[in-house]
Parts: structure tokens; C-alpha cells; sequence
């Protein structure tokens, strides 16, 4: 229990009929960048909220460091939060911003200063200390947001959106910033987003969240690579999904019969006859072949329907076995045009059982 | 040709001479009655149809101060006014935190039942003001007047106060919050700075209103709570013209005085939305 820093136990929180957390436990590590990705609406920015006790949970118990923090006050918790819309103090300098947790907290005039100049170095923001937030560009000012977060080395690092107000390139490019100063003072973060591209980059582990509950919590390549459901490989990533039924299992392959095709994969485990599946692929895992190229296990014949330039690769919409379309994106060196018949390979397919009915 | 482009420059000319003339006349019409005070105020023996007085005194501002007790008056309207605005002010703090922050049923007809005093004729609800007072004994006495201008002060300082709260980021308090302060401190440190320029524009507005009120003075003044609005109404009562035209002159000088405080140093327009974010 030791190397744990946030625990959520049961944690349960209704707006009317509305679950907006339902039942969620999860442990954060310390020194772990954990990302909460949902779409608008999962229950993450609640979640955060109940962490940061702007909200009060319905049921279950939040412990930070070991500690039931479930009825400290906001101002106790010893957070740091960087916020969506910045939520700089107007009023006040970038100097006096950054200086706020630490003006609260007491500390001497020159101690202050001293550490002021240190969070904003950190965020190479040195010489904007009289500057007033207004004066400041959108990732200035969310800089600022960060080393007042930091400035007196919380336990914690919340981090509500912070790139949703910036432009794209400016957020890829603090995207690493942020990583990097989280992992230089190996300080513990929550990082609340919705882009899926983010949460990939920046996350030691991610907790997918779907109408109010965990879907999946794991790190970036577990979640890529090995999506639990139907939700998860559709959030991350492209996908496309088949479905189909088991109609043998022989040993450890099975053969699934999908939109009159026939397809050995590997067999799910406790796999009946006639159990429906749901065949996963990702659109980079699908091989392209000339319609002359040698057929095999799993080579089928397909029609190019519309194949779209993206630079790079090529995006293929294929139909192939009885209506069914596939989205597939290849190199872009070797091209088909539109209605070409190919042939299709599939080298991997990920399949869950699906639940008769 | 020529002639057709003369005809039109000279069409031209004539219409904004007489834009020119239209204008400055209804200047001269709204201004007559504040010039004519100013005249009288200075002059000596205007009588009959002369134009101009034929000589110019400053004798009727020394009567105005010394028989029309103008230092005593003018004490007491600022006393009062003092009193209005602190009132009005903090009224309009806690209603414009409710009505700017929280979500509560029936918003709309409490905010019309606020400004009611000022929708309803003054005399009629200044009679109503007059009949409680003597019931409760505040008539003549500061409080009292104060009391009855805060009924019309209020309302624009809600007014105001509420659209400054409304302007004021939820996050910002959050951010507050996470950062270590306590509900006591986030107040005085964030929440204060941020509405002041709301507070000033409220101030303003309440302390002008307080400052000419005249129906509600009117019914609860008494010997010793005399405004100079209601000072200079009286000298009419007595036929001094003159006397009364100086007072009148006088009680426009403080207008005057904020009036330019307001144009130099801030827009009232602009301190009611307070400290904007970006």
C-alpha cells in the first residue's frame, strides 16, 4: 500500500438519476502520470472534483498519501491545480500569481521570491514577473497556471484539460513540456483530457472511463494494444469491427465465420460452437495484396471503394465477403485506385465473445 | 454642368448650416434654464425685459451661505449620503452575490420587487416611507432620510453588483481554493480586488441618486435633516430668486466634481462587468 498515492474506494456520486461516478476504485502510484480519458460527460472531470473536494461524493472514501481526505476542506488538501481556462488571478502580476499558494502558506517575503523565480525558470517564463495575465499569450498564461501548481510542491498534480484552450501546435508542444516537468520532480498527477492522442503521450498508465464507470485502466500499449471492449478500441485509435460465430475450434485456432467468409484466428478461451464474436482490426493491421498475389489462410478478395490521399498513407474504404466495408490505411508507395479489386490479409485478429442476444 | 455641381455644393452647404443651426438650438433650449440660473445667481437688477443683468454680485452666494445656513445644509446632505451609500453598498454586495452566483427559483420577480421603488410614481411610495417613519420616529434624523434614500440606491447598486459577480470566474475561486485559502482569505485576496471597480460604480451611483433625491426628503426631513435639495425648494417658497438661483449653483458644484472624477478616472459603464479575465 505504501507506493500508492491516490485511492479512489467506491467512489459515488449522483446528479438526480444521473451516475456520474459509479462505484469507482482506482489507485493512483506515486510518482505516476495517470490520465482519466472519457468522452464529455464519463464522469472524469467528476472525479477530479470529488479529489479536489469542490465536490463531495455520495458514497465512498478518496485517500491522498494514506490519508481520508473525503471530508478536508478544498484549502487543506495541499493540491496543485492547473485549470481548462488558466484561472489566473487577474488582478495580480505573473510574480504575485505564482506567489499566491505561498503567500497563503506564509512564508517569507524573500523565501517567496526566491521560489517564484525558481517555478517560473522551471517553466521558462523568467522575466514576464510583473506582467498581468491579460498580457500574456495562451500558453503563457497556462505555463504560469503550472508553476503556481507546482510553486509549493503539492503531493499532488491535478490537471483539469489544460491544452483544450491552446491551438494544436502550441499543444503538442507543451504536451511535452508538461511531461517533463512532471517527470523531473516526480510528483504525482491526475490529468483529466478527453484527446486520446494526449493521453497516449503523456501517460504512464490510463484509466478509460465510460457513463460514469472504469472501462479499462492500463498503460498506453496495454490499452492500444489490448482493448478490454468494444468502447476502448473504438475510443483509441481507429478500428473496425466485424461480426461473426464460431463455427469449429480446432486446438487453439478457431474458425469464425463472418459475412459468409471464413476466418482462423486464435481461439478464444472456453470457445463454443455457434458463440457470437466480434472480430477487432485496426486499420494499419490489415495487408494490402495484388488481386494476383497468392491466396492463403485469411487472404481475401476485396474492391477498393474509396481511397483517399493523406500524404503519408493511403486510406482505403474496402467491401469484401457479403456487405461488409473495412477501413484500411496503407503505405503510401504502392497505390490502388477506385473500384481496383485487392486481395486482403489479415495477420492479426483480436475478437471478443460477445454476450447472446 | 458647372452650374449643376454649384447648385448641389451650395444644396449642401445650406444643409449643414442648418443641421448646424438645428443642434445648436436645442443645445441653447436644453441648456436656457441652467443659464439663466447662472445668470441670475450674479446678477443685480435684472429686472424687466433686459437681456443681460447690468452688473454682476457675488452677494447673493454670501447670503445664500450665511441666512440660507448652506455649510449646515450641505453637512447634512453629505452625512446623509454617506450614511445611503455604506447601506445601499452593502445590500448590494450580499443581493448582487445571490442574484450574480446562485441559481435560485423566482430570481426574476424578486428582482422586480427590488426595483419596484423605482418604477412606482416617488410621491406615492414616498408617502408610504413618510407614514412608517413617523410610526417608528426616524423622521428628522439622519438614519431616517438615509433610510428612505437607500429604498431608491439599493436597487442600482443590486443592479450593478449583481452583473459584477455574475462577470466573476467560478474557476478563479476554485483555483483559489486548491491553492490553500480558506473562504475568509479567498474573499479578501481574490473575490474583494475583483469586485471593487463594481463597488466604486455602485458608490457612485448610489451616493448621486442620494445626493439629489428630493420627493423622499421632502417627507421625511425635518429641522435638522435639511438636504440641499429640499433648502433650495424652500427659498423659492420665500420669493428670493436670486438667493435661490446661488443655492442651486452650489448644489451643482460636488455634481460637477464627480462628474469629472468619473470622466478622468474611470467609466462607470465599464467598472460594472469588474476585472475581466483575459
Amino acid at each position: 500500500m505504501t507506493d500508492v498515492m491516490i485511492e479512489f474506494r467506491d467512489v459515488c456520486k449522483r446528479y438526480g438519476t444521473l451516475v456520474a461516478n459509479d462505484h469507482l476504485s482506482l489507485a493512483i502510484r506515486k510518482g505516476e502520470l495517470m490520465t482519466l480519458l472519457g468522452p464529455s460527460g464519463c464522469g472524469k472531470t467528476t472525479a477530479l472534483r470529488c479529489l479536489t473536494g469542490y465536490i463531495r461524493p455520495d458514497e465512498g472514501r478518496i485517500f491522498i498519501d494514506g490519508q481520508d481526505i473525503t471530508d478536508v476542506p478544498t484549502h487543506q488538501r495541499e493540491l496543485g491545480m492547473v485549470f481548462q481556462n488558466f484561472a489566473l488571478f487577474p488582478h495580480m502580476t505573473v510574480q504575485d500569481n505564482v506567489g499566491f499558494p505561498l503567500m497563503i502558506r506564509s512564508l517569507s517575503t524573500t523565501e517567496r521570491a526566491e521560489r517564484v523565480a525558481q517555478a517560473l525558470r522551471l517553466v521558462r517564463l523568467e522575466g514576464y514577473e510583473s506582467h498581468y495575465p491579460r498580457q500574456l499569450s495562451g500558453g503563457q498564461q497556462q505555463r504560469v497556471g503550472l508553476a503556481r501548481a507546482l510553486v509549493y510542491r503539492p503531493k499532488v498534480l491535478l490537471l483539469d484539460e489544460p491544452l483544450s484552450n491552446l491551438d494544436a501546435k502550441l499543444r503538442e508542444e507543451m504536451r511535452f513540456e508538461i511531461k517533463e516537468v512532471v517527470t523531473r520532480l516526480e510528483i504525482t498527477a491526475v490529468y483529466v483530457t478527453h484527446d486520446q492522442a494526449e493521453a497516449l503521450a503523456l501517460s504512464d498508465r490510463v484509466a478509460i472511463m465510460n457513463r460514469g464507470r472504469l472501462e479499462q485502466v492500463g498503460t498506453p500499449e496495454e490499452i492500444y494494444e489490448h482493448p478490454r471492449s468494444r468502447f476502448v478500441a473504438e475510443f483509441i485509435g481507429l478500428s473496425n469491427f466485424l461480426e461473426g460465430h464460431v463455427q469449429a475450434v480446432d486446438g487453439d485456432i478457431m474458425v469464425v465465420s463472418v459475412g459468409g467468409l471464413q476466418m482462423r484466428i486464435p481461439a478464444l478461451p472456453n470457445a463454443g460452437q455457434g458463440q457470437r464474436v466480434l472480430l477487432f482490426l485496426r486499420p494499419n493491421e490489415v495487408e494490402l495484396l495484388r488481386p494476383d498475389d497468392p491466396g492463403g489462410a485469411n487472404v481475401f478478395d476485396a474492391q477498393v471503394e474509396k481511397a483517399t490521399y493523406l500524404g503519408d498513407t493511403m486510406d482505403y474504404r474496402l467491401t469484401f465477403g457479403q456487405d461488409m466495408t473495412l477501413r484500411v490505411q496503407s503505405d503510401a508507395q504502392r497505390r490502388f485506385g477506385q473500384g481496383a479489386p485487392v486481395r486482403i490479409r489479415f495477420p492479426r485478429v483480436r475478437c471478443w465473445a460477445m454476450t447472446s442476444g | 454642368m458647372r452650374l449643376a455641381r454649384a447648385y448641389g455644393r451650395a444644396m449642401w452647404d445650406a444643409r449643414l448650416i442648418l443641421a448646424y443651426t438645428l443642434l445648436l438650438s436645442l443645445t441653447l433650449f436644453i441648456l436656457a434654464p441652467f443659464l439663466m440660473i447662472a445668470l441670475r445667481s450674479v446678477g443685480k437688477g435684472w429686472f424687466g425685459r433686459l437681456w443681460l443683468p447690468p452688473q454682476l454680485t457675488l452677494d447673493w452666494y454670501r447670503w445664500a451661505v450665511e441666512v440660507g445656513n448652506i455649510p449646515e445644509v450641505m453637512k447634512n446632505t453629505l452625512i446623509i449620503g454617506v450614511i445611503a451609500v455604506a447601506v445601499s453598498t452593502a445590500i448590494g454586495i450580499f443581493a448582487g452575490w445571490a442574484f450574480g452566483r446562485r441559481q435560485m427559483p423566482g430570481k426574476e420577480v424578486l428582482m422586480a420587487i427590488i426595483l419596484l421603488p423605482r418604477m412606482i410614481p416617488p410621491i406615492t411610495y414616498a408617502l408610504g416611507v413618510a407614514k412608517i417613519f413617523y410610526t417608528l420616529e426616524l423622521v428628522d434624523t439622519y438614519l431616517g432620510v438615509a433610510l428612505a434614500h437607500v429604498s431608491v440606491c439599493a436597487p442600482y447598486a443590486i443592479l450593478v453588483l449583481s452583473a459584477t459577480f455574475e462577470g466573476l470566474d467560478e474557476r478563479v475561486l476554485e483555483a483559489a481554493g486548491v491553492c490553500g485559502a480558506n473562504t475568509v482569505k479567498r474573499f479578501f485576496y481574490v473575490v474583494l480586488p475583483l469586485i471593487m471597480p463594481g463597488i466604486l460604480a455602485s458608490m457612485i451611483f448610489s451616493f448621486t441618486h442620494s445626493y439629489n433625491e428630493f420627493t423622499l426628503t421632502l417627507l421625511t426631513y425635518g429641522p435638522h435633516t435639511v438636504t440641499l435639495p429640499v433648502r433650495t425648494y424652500l427659498a423659492v417658497g420665500d420669493g428670493y430668486w436670486e438667493i435661490t438661483s446661488a443655492m442651486a449653483m452650489l448644489m451643482v458644484v460636488p455634481s460637477l466634481l464627480i462628474l469629472a472624477v468619473i470622466q478622468r478616472r474611470a467609466k462607470p459603464e465599464k467598472l460594472v462587468g469588474g476585472f475581466k479575465g483575459v
